[in-house]
């Protein structure tokens, strides 16, 4: 736990002095990806709560997730289907459906 | 927690990567919002709200004055009809009548490769010579698009919108012309007139006559800013 609070603060440090600018173009892409990084963090956080985690699937679906949600809605605008809203529906809705669950097991616990 | 514990290192680098992402959106973020477009826009949208309810004071402010204006010329009904021809004249009275209502869209036909496409897309020289031949068969008054054409009226291409007394206005163009119907619909139907010109490029042009033709009054401002009478009476 104390490991990856201390990533994560990292992280933010190095997202907030870093001097990247994501062109506007692909910004839409880029925040896709972020939910689904997020998505990928609390199912993670859902499954050791569950005693069912899993390094490997872990790491690889944070990445694959994200690159796939990002690919998809890149595939997704060049056909002119707009898969941006599809995904933000879908990554969100899982969010808020580990959270609930991670609720429920601190409630159980306590 | 056993299990946890085994990828310390990994989820540490999964954590700092979203962090990462974390950071670097809710900078882009702020940035998008801090950046000029976007406080020009909403400026730009509050400046065109206070315009808008500027002119809707105006308006009830000048249907005020002008039922005051009919009011006091009641009382002189001679004056009063002098000041109403006036009016008509100018086209500051809505005006009903026989006539034609004649709409002119772009064309559709496809431009061929090479070809220029301004062909095939109405403009101010199109319009003018429809209003050229309706006048010309003793069109009384004519309106474009709600649009009463006064003396002062311009007709002017503005991009691919069409500009009548300064107020911009798209293609389909309808006319409103009172004035003998017949006489009206066959100005435009001769042949080698303007119709057939007009349809060489597929320009569509739709006549429709009418007992009751609508024409509303000049909307835009009456009064001259340069021109001054010339001293010495009326006559």
């Amino acid at each position: 736990m104390i490991t990856a609070i201390g990533g994560l603060l990292v992280g933010l440090l190095l997202g907030a002095f870093c001097p990247i600018i994501i062109p506007v173009a692909y910004s839409k892409l880029f925040s896709v990806a972020l939910l689904a990084c997020l998505d990928s963090v609390f199912g993670g956080y859902r499954s050791v709560l569950e005693d069912k985690f899993d390094n490997t699937i872990f790491i690889s679906g944070f990445f694959t997730n994200a690159l796939l949600a990002a690919f998809l809605v890149y595939v997704g605008d060049h056909l002119s289907i707009d898969l941006y809203y599809v995904a933000l529906l879908t990554f969100g809705f899982r969010i808020f459906q580990n959270l609930a669950i991670i609720r429920r097991y601190f409630l159980k616990k306590h | 927690m056993h299990r946890f514990k085994k990828g310390h290192i990994s989820i540490a680098l999964v954590c700092a990567v979203l962090g990462f992402m974390i950071a670097l959106q809710f900078r882009i973020s702020m940035d998008q919002k801090a950046s000029l477009p976007y406080q020009r826009l909403e400026e730009l949208s509050s400046r065109l709200l206070d315009a808008e309810r500027e002119r809707d004071k105006l308006q009830e402010k000048i249907a005020a004055l002008e039922a005051a204006v009919e009011n006091g010329e009641a009382k002189n009904p001679a004056g009063h009809r002098a000041a109403e021809n006036m009016r008509e004249r100018a086209g500051l009275v809505a005006m009903e009548g026989p006539g034609v209502i004649v709409t002119i869209d772009d064309s559709k036909i496809k431009s061929k490769a090479g070809d220029n496409q301004n062909l095939y897309i109405i403009h101010d020289d199109d319009l003018l010579r429809v209003i050229n031949e309706l006048r010309a068969a003793g069109a009384e008054v004519i309106s474009i698009n709600g649009q009463r054409l006064t003396a002062s009226s311009e007709i002017r291409c503005a991009g691919p919108t069409l500009s009548v007394n300064n107020v911009r206005s798209a293609p389909p163009y309808e006319i409103h012309a009172i004035g003998d119907a017949a006489t009206l619909e066959n100005s435009l139907k001769m042949r080698g007139g303007v119709m057939e010109t007009l349809a060489v490029w597929g320009i569509q042009l739709e006549i429709q006559t009418s007992e009751n033709v609508e024409v509303p009054a000049y909307k835009g401002t009456t009064q001259f800013q340069y021109a001054k009478p010339v001293g010495g009476g009326s006559q």
